[in-house]
């Protein structure tokens, strides 16, 4: 019994088809037999792909975990600082366009190429206004000095003693010889312009919110290069009933910027305890 | 063809073309409709204090709208069932980690019999430089205990 | 029914300007920018394994160095410093630049389509594109040599790392864009083991070296991230002074080696499952039979996959993790010793009794299983909580991990080799001149890493500069092996380089094996196989195959269609593909 039975072709073509006459697609790429073959390789690889990105993200809500368990006050206090109807907003809007890209997705797969491009430019306006939000949160930060590390502290604020004798700083690492082990309490001045009193390693929960939100936006930045890219080519007409990998693989990817976002609105902003 | 049959089942009809679940626009717009309620819900939610329950609620109301964003936003209602085991894999690996990380610094400090000393950080208990004497730590050449408790680390 | 063929339009079909389908995929097309731009998984294998080689290298001299420093107590030839640095970059380099890429990406690349039948892998761009991370990976890690070097050991952990050099940061973000080259990968195994086996290829008769690709596959998608998202925070912060590493800051330093070593042990599993996989194939080969358990060795592989992310925990064992924490991870980490019992014992029953060839690849495949066997046993000793108080951070944890990741890893590389460079080439190298080679590498290997085994269980400290007087005739008898291992290594290397100028044209299937990726041409044509191929036996069914399809002459060629008479059914069999 052979092992092997190959259809032997004198130099001629690496693909086969069965007979149903179709021409060779010009989207069909050569290592692969038809365009379902290459469609449910591409969804799978791109799901693969999304796994690596839950679990580098993933990483991160760990780290939140275990900082939230050493010091749960701080956490409690951080709805002073993010503010909650700003966090809302953009989940709204990030939905919304979620919503646009699964129907940008949806036009493609019935062959509406304007429709297309149109939802495809409005997921991206829904993306530029997350950033634009996400600006004005950070710049709020930044001019109240609540930054990760070395950087934060608020230049209008010194140290001094609580009246049951621990000392405060205005900056982890100020106040007190920086080689000491004790961890200060700090001031810290909130949305509403008030002074707060800020127990050890708050700036843990900065420095998280910087790099989760910050490692977000960065996705978001990607996710919006990503549909730009899809929507020129949709323009120059490169997509159809037949082909619409990728307008679906690059939707694929902002739903799960989406995702995280999901995720990070409430353990971020919505943890707070009120008082 | 040279293909996974079952990779195909939900995509193919046989004659090689691609052949894909269409929802309604009505549709999408009802899943949007649910993903805002939820949120509402979230935020609302929020300024009630349950206590422990808190997180828990937040990831549950988070959790609902994961599931309909990848369900039906992403497709994998009408996708090959290994895309959702992906999906779903990369949750359980990160639990695993998340879990067992978390489990060890709850237990972190835990009575040692053969010293009787805790280091719990979050009590602030003594630390390993403060525990008291046993025979174990006494100084052979002099006799004596270890150096005195010293003050430990402040928390 | 019969195929039809479907001419390729010329202009929507880049690979036309790949060469011709049909044509030796070495000489399909010329000169370096076609191989720069290739997307042939062939070419892109052999890149990866100049470049995976030229890491051993780099890591060998620092390794030799390092070696040649511990000859004599204190100075020998460089000062603490310096030693530190060598033996993080020897470290660094092999786990990251050489081992993690090197049978995955070079012989995996190479042969996991072929063995499933598939004209390349599901997105041989991407391919390329995992090739150049992993190159611009390796120039950033490398520029940390010129900023003043690591010393922190490979495995980086604080709080001396964000203590340490400035280079911390360029070493540790060359390793985050190394991941990515290895995720890419990863993926593009996955989806191509899914997605593109040729008809008769069942998941049960699938080759196991793509088995155990695909298990590696695994792993590398799962681990890498989060490798990756340590390496962004110790980044962090080193830059910001977060402080969630710091105990200064009120961070905690444990909480970082749960993070790296939820990659790192996974990682190991990366490194060794390929190497096993390797091994399978060469003893159904040279055994001539099929493997005993062929089903319990692919799930075994998997098994492997899974409960290697259960046990990241045994590395930190002495670090100040909670009692309770140290025994889960004790007893999962004696679970995860089944699955590679099982290959040792099912590869065992195959050779007993079986028609043994000691061909050099051979040689290799039962050092492997004395090597492995040895370092897998050391593990447990290792991973028994009493015992590890003593072991932990001696010598004798870097013996077991060079015992599996080299007497393992390694030695399955060079007989993966040795087996397929015939094919790869077709050249044929001198047995002979690699069959010493081997004898070197086996000798010299057990010469280096013995003695560590006694004296780490002596108390020996990994690591560290200087030593004790006891210790010093160890050091030497290790140092002298190394110089008989390196005689070795480069003894194979130059056999094998020397078959590409001298070596004699290779049959189709020198080794009379009854594998898939025999059956292709030597070297393979550019689509690898002429036309689409349809398998009706498995992989290590001797007792099924032709003897044309196990013939070490070059008699017939590839298309065994042309055997005639041999399988009534051979015609209308071609056309039965769809």
């Amino acid at each position: 019994m052979t092992t092997v039975s190959e259809t032997a072709h004198a130099g001629a073509t690496h693909d086969d088809h069965d007979g149903h006459g179709d021409a060779h697609p010009s989207f069909l790429q050569h290592h692969f037999d038809t365009p379902a073959q290459q469609f449910a390789a591409s969804k799978l690889g791109m799901w693969v792909f999304i796994a690596t990105e839950i679990l580098m993200f993933g990483g991160l809500f760990c780290a939140y975990a275990i900082t939230r368990a050493l010091e749960p006050q701080v956490y409690d206090q951080s709805h002073h600082f993010l503010n909650k109807i700003l966090g809302a907003t953009n989940t709204i809007v990030l939905l919304f366009s979620s919503l646009t890209a699964a129907l940008a997705v949806r036009s493609a797969q019935v062959g509406k190429r304007n429709e297309t491009s149109i939802y495809l430019v409005i997921t991206i306006l829904c993306a530029c206004v997350f950033l634009v939000v996400k600006y004005f949160e950070y710049s709020h930060k930044f001019h109240l000095g609540l930054l990760p590390g070395h950087c934060f502290g608020h230049p209008g604020l010194s140290a001094s003693v609580l009246p049951n004798g621990q000392e405060v700083g205005t900056c982890l690492r100020m106040g007190a010889n920086p080689d000491s082990v004790t961890p200060l309490w700090v001031r810290a001045i909130d949305e509403s312009g008030h002074e707060q009193l800020l127990p050890p390693r708050a700036n843990m929960f900065f420095a998280l919110y910087f790099v989760m939100t910050g490692l977000h936006g960065l996705h978001v930045i990607i996710g919006m290069s990503i549909l730009t890219w899809v929507l020129i080519k949709n323009q120059q007409g490169k997509f159809s009933k037949a082909y619409f990998t990728p307008v679906d693989l690059g939707a694929l990817y902002w739903h799960l910027v989406d995702l995280v976002w999901i995720y990070l609105f409430p353990l971020l902003y919505l943890v707070g305890k009120p008082e | 063809m040279s293909s996974n049959a079952s990779a195909e089942a939900h995509i193919s009809s046989g004659d090689g073309n691609v052949h894909v679940h269409i929802a309604s626009v009505p549709f999408y717009v009802g899943i949007f409709v649910a993903l805002v309620f939820l949120t509402v819900l979230t935020v609302a939610v929020s300024y009630f204090d349950f206590g422990a329950a808190n997180t828990v609620v937040a990831m549950l109301i988070a959790t609902a709208k994961a599931s309909l964003v990848a369900t039906f936003f992403m497709h994998l209602r009408y996708d090959s069932l290994f895309n959702t085991l992906c999906f779903l894999a990369a949750f359980v690996f990160l639990a695993i980690f998340i879990l067992i990380t978390y489990d060890d610094l709850g237990h972190r400090g835990e009575v040692d019999p053969d010293y009787g000393g805790t280091v719990m950080p979050q009590t602030g208990v003594a630390a390993p430089g403060s525990m008291p004497a046993t025979s174990a730590t006494a100084n052979e050449t002099t006799g004596e205990g270890p150096p005195a408790a010293g003050s430990g680390e402040k928390k | 029914m019969a195929a039809v063929d479907i001419p390729m339009a010329p202009v929507a079909h880049a690979p036309h300007a790949h060469g011709d389908p049909d044509a030796n995929y070495l000489t399909a097309t010329r000169g370096i920018g076609s191989w720069l731009t290739t997307v042939d998984h062939k070419r892109i294998g052999l890149m990866y394994l100049f470049m995976v080689c030229l890491a051993f290298l780099a890591g060998g001299i620092f390794a030799l160095l390092v070696r040649l420093e511990l000859f004599t107590r204190g100075k020998t030839i460089m000062d603490a410093e310096t030693y530190n640095r060598f033996f993080t970059l020897h470290g660094a380099i092999m786990v990251f630049l050489f081992i993690i890429p090197s049978i995955p990406a070079a012989l995996g690349n190479f042969f996991l389509p072929i063995m499933i039948g598939a004209k390349d892998v599901a997105f041989p761009r991407i391919n390329l594109l995992s090739y150049y991370i992993y190159l611009v990976g390796a120039a950033v890690a490398l520029t940390s040599i010129v900023m003043g070097s690591v010393d922190t050991g490979w495995t980086f952990y604080t709080p001396y790392s964000l203590q340490t050099a400035n280079s911390v940061i360029s070493m540790t973000f060359g390793v985050f864009i190394l991941g990515f080259s290895s995720i890419l990968t990863g993926l593009n195994f996955i989806v191509t083991v899914h997605t593109m086996r040729a008809p008769g290829i069942t998941w049960t008769r699938m080759p196991l070296f793509v088995w155990g690709m695909y298990a590696t596959a695994l792993i590398q998608v799962l681990a890498t991230p989060v490798l990756a998202i340590t390496l962004l925070l110790l980044i962090a912060e080193r830059f910001f002074g977060i402080g969630i590493f710091d105990p200064k800051l009120g961070g905690d330093p444990v909480l970082f080696q749960h993070f790296f070593w939820f990659y790192s042990h996974p990682a190991v599993y990366i490194m060794i499952v390929p190497g096993m996989a390797i091994v399978s194939e060469l003893i159904a080969t040279f055994t001539r039979r099929a493997i005993f358990g062929q089903f319990a060795i692919a799930m075994s592989s998997i098994a492997l996959a899974v409960l290697g992310f259960l046990v990241w925990g045994h590395h930190l064992f002495a670090a100040g993790m909670s009692e309770y924490a140290t025994m889960i991870f004790s007893a999962l980490t004696f679970l995860v010793a089944i699955p590679s019992g099982v290959k040792v014992f099912n590869w065992t029953a195959t050779i007993y009794k079986g028609s043994v060839v000691w061909a050099s690849p051979m040689l290799y495949a039962m050092a492997f299983i004395f090597l492995f066997t040895i370092g897998g046993l050391t593990g447990l000793f290792l991973g028994t909580l009493s015992v590890d108080i003593h072991l932990t951070d001696t010598y004798f944890v870097v013996a077991h991990f060079h015992y599996v990741m080299m007497g393992g890893t390694v030695i399955g590389f060079l007989g993966g080799l040795l087996y397929w460079w015939p094919k790869m080439t077709g050249k044929m190298h001198d047995e002979v001149k690699a069959k010493i080679g081997f004898v070197f590498v086996f000798v010299g290997f057990n010469t280096v890493f013995i003695p560590q085994f006694i004296m780490g269980s002596r108390g020996m400290p990994r690591r560290y500069y200087d030593y004790l007087p006891q210790f010093e005739p160890f050091h030497k008898a290790s140092t002298i092996g190394s110089w008989i291992l390196a005689t070795g290594l480069f003894l194979t290397a130059y056999t094998l380089l020397e078959a590409l100028w001298k070596g004699k044209k290779a049959p189709r299937n020198p080794w009379g094996s009854a594998g898939y990726e025999w059956m292709t041409d030597t070297p393979p044509c550019l689509a690898n196989f002429h036309g689409s191929p349809v398998f009706t036996r498995g992989p290590y069914d001797y007792h099924l195959a032709t003897p044309e399809e196990l013939s070490t002459d070059d008699v017939l060629p590839a298309d065994a269609t042309k055997t005639g008479g041999a399988n009534p059914k051979a015609g209308s069999g071609a056309a039965k593909d769809k």
